[in-house]
């Protein structure tokens, strides 16, 4: 997803209210503000994303939990400009938050070296 | 109805409706080819859009040379060698220049950020693309196709949002001039790495939202997007309204050769 303009640039598997777009948009506006909000990202303010001029903030995942289900959503760091991350939506009594949220990181790594 | 009555009708002229354009019919047919507008083109590939290119927004290799993820070298390199097969993108992956992942986050968020120019043309009196070249093929290669209607959903939405976050059409043209006292206002440091932070720092009073996103490497819509919402937060001043975009020419894309174009000549030239 991209946090931006909350494009669902590819989507698997059952989304929230069977519906992936909404569910982006609705993801997407969380994401950015979090990433936007002086709260969640004062810490590193000097940190190496800034001396990178990257637009990376210090913010990894969020993680929403419901009484049926999880929401996972890991920011993707690139080297390049982009607002991209990924979300998942998980069955609460499948499954393994902490699990999940290694696996998202590695996954999300993975996306993007060579 | 006239161009005039569109100025007439307020901030934002209603344009024809996407549906209108021939993209619809040309998806329909599973047509290859370019159509091409008055600012840039849509690349189709058995009816599928396979890129876009405007000179409004950053295209791939801007994106990723302006933070230095790719050397200019690098680059064009691959555009010398990959783009006369029209397999630039496939250079990069196999010769471990990129991840296939880095490739299709990059040209995905390129053809959507070009084709929202393409087919929403900034400024007044600019018509929505309609000149169609067949079997026109794009050097960069085939990433990842995107649908006609998953493109036009996207393209209506994005619309959706720069009304949401201010409905001043104006903005999206003029220079970007800040309050006097726009960084202390909004807080120091904090945000510094944020993409409207660079959007706000950037903006300098001559330069348009589009020519920030050029010197940022950003997405055009994104920065679009990012000075609107400033300007609803009261840090960027809203342009005035006296001044007419009309005049405005769209900013040209400095030192950036149409290489697509020059492919296209060479190819037809070694055809004959």
């Amino acid at each position: 997803m991209d946090w931006t303009t909350g494009l669902a640039l590819g989507a698997v598997g059952e989304g929230p209210n069977h519906d992936h777009e909404t569910a982006a948009a609705e993801a997407a506006e969380l994401a950015r503000l979090t990433f936007e909000s002086s709260a969640f990202t004062q810490a590193e303010q000097a940190g190496p994303a800034e001396r990178a001029g990257q637009a990376d903030g210090p913010v990894e995942d969020l993680i929403v939990t419901a009484r049926g289900g999880y929401h996972l959503i890991r920011f993707v760091e690139t080297a390049f400009d982009s607002s991209v991350f990924l979300y998942l939506w998980l069955d609460r009594a499948e499954a393994n938050l902490a699990v999940a949220r290694f696996r998202l990181r590695d996954l999300t790594a993975g996306l993007v070296l060579s | 109805m006239t161009a005039g009555a569109a100025e007439a009708a307020g901030t934002t002229p209603v344009r024809p409706a996407v549906e209108d354009d021939p993209l619809a019919r040309l998806a329909g047919e599973g047509a290859t080819g370019a159509l091409h507008g008055p600012v840039g083109a849509l690349y189709l590939s058995d009816g599928a859009v396979v890129h876009a290119e405007s000179p409004a927004a950053p295209d791939v290799g801007w994106r990723l040379t302006a933070r230095g993820r790719l050397s200019p070298e690098t680059w064009e390199e691959a555009v010398t060698q990959g783009g006369p097969g029209y397999r630039t993108g496939d250079f990069l992956v196999e010769h471990g220049r990129l991840s296939q992942g880095e490739l299709e986050l990059c040209h995905l968020s390129a053809l959507f950020d070009a084709a929202y120019f393409v087919l929403y043309p900034l400024g007044d009196g600019q018509r929505p693309p309609e000149r169609f070249l067949r079997e026109a093929r794009h050097w960069l290669g085939p990433v990842r196709p995107v649908t006609v209607p998953a493109l036009q959903r996207e393209v209506r939405r994005r619309r959706r949002l720069l009304e949401q976050a201010w409905p001043g059409a104006a903005v999206d043209a003029a220079p970007v001039v800040p309050v006097p006292d726009a960084d202390r206002r909004r807080g120091r440091g904090a945000q510094a790495v944020c993409g409207r932070r660079a959007v706000l720092r950037a903006a300098d009073g001559v330069r348009t939202p589009v020519q920030i996103a050029r010197a940022l490497g950003r997405p055009a819509f994104a920065t679009l997007l990012d000075v609107r919402r400033l300007t609803a937060l009261g840090l960027i001043r809203p342009p005035d309204p006296g001044t007419t975009e009309a005049d405005r020419p769209l900013p040209e894309a400095p030192g950036v050769p149409e290489t697509s174009l020059l492919i296209r000549i060479r190819d037809a030239l070694e055809a004959l």
